[in-house]
């Protein structure tokens, strides 16, 4: 089942995230912290995300797809909060905001492509 | 603050930076997939693969040049920028008149439609902030 409690989940805080930072960019000339927090809880979902991976895998469960397909999306997803931040951070306007709004959304769509790869096409 | 409001916004800030996140996922996943492609099963598509990997070089230096300031920057983003742009546009057309030609898609493909039509808005937009934000000559 592609669409699982981890999809929701990791959905539902990319989407928060992503509502979060328009609106920060709207009421804020900074990177608000709400807008920075906002992406750090899309990485922590991707490190709980990638953790509980490791330990299925661990433990016996066969991905549909390649394996290294799998972890090379992971790998990429965690990057992508960290360079939003480090982007937004280094210029002090409302736009830095926009920058930070890009992260969740993406990760949403690389976690969809995270479960195809695990479960297969539906 | 009057001399703020004065100096007009520097090429790599507000907007701009908004560009280049957007250039940088793309560079990172158009490299990462590429890399996958080419080492996991190159003998499937290389036409597709070599043009995904092409694609992914473009973006980097696209999102490189656009984040520095200076006139070569400038005129590098303009490079990779129109080069994107005939890229997606050709690609786009290639597969939609010769499908047979490409094994897997690739991110140009059918004008970037796997990727919500981003990659065939990007180069505009960034075709229109580099023409909107030129460099003036060093002195």
């Amino acid at each position: 089942m592609i669409l699982d409690a981890w999809f929701w989940t990791g959905t539902v805080i990319g989407v928060l995230s992503l509502l979060i930072c328009l609106v920060a960019a709207v009421v804020r000339r900074y990177p608000a912290d709400s807008a920075i927090l906002s992406a750090a809880a899309v990485e922590l979902f991707l490190i709980v995300y990638g953790v509980a991976g490791a330990i299925r895998q661990f433990s016996g469960d066969t991905l549909n797809g390649p394996g290294w397909e799998f972890w090379g999306y992971v790998i990429t997803a965690l990057l992508i909060p960290p360079l939003a931040v480090a982007w937004a951070i280094t210029d002090k306007t409302r736009w830095a905001n926009v920058v930070l709004a890009v992260a969740g959304p993406t990760v949403v769509v690389m976690l969809h492509r995270m479960q195809v790869i695990w479960y297969g096409q539906w | 603050m009057s001399t703020e409001l004065q100096t007009p916004p520097r090429r790599n800030q507000g907007l701009g930076r908004i560009i280049v996140m957007v250039y940088a996922v793309f560079a990172l996943s158009a490299l990462a997939r590429s890399l996958f492609q080419i080492l996991s099963h190159f003998d499937r598509a290389p036409v597709a693969y070599v043009l995904s990997a092409f694609a992914a070089v473009v973006y980097i230096i696209a999102t490189l040049s656009l984040a520095r300031t200076g006139r070569t920057a400038w005129l590098v983003s303009l490079a990779a920028v129109l080069i994107e742009l005939v890229g997606v546009v050709g690609v786009g057309l290639a597969t939609v008149l010769h499908p047979e030609l490409f094994a897997d898609a690739t991110v140009w493909s059918h004008f970037g439609a796997g990727y919500g039509y981003v990659p065939l808005v990007l180069p505009i937009v960034g075709l229109a902030w580099l023409l909107t934000h030129r460099e003036p000559k060093e002195s």
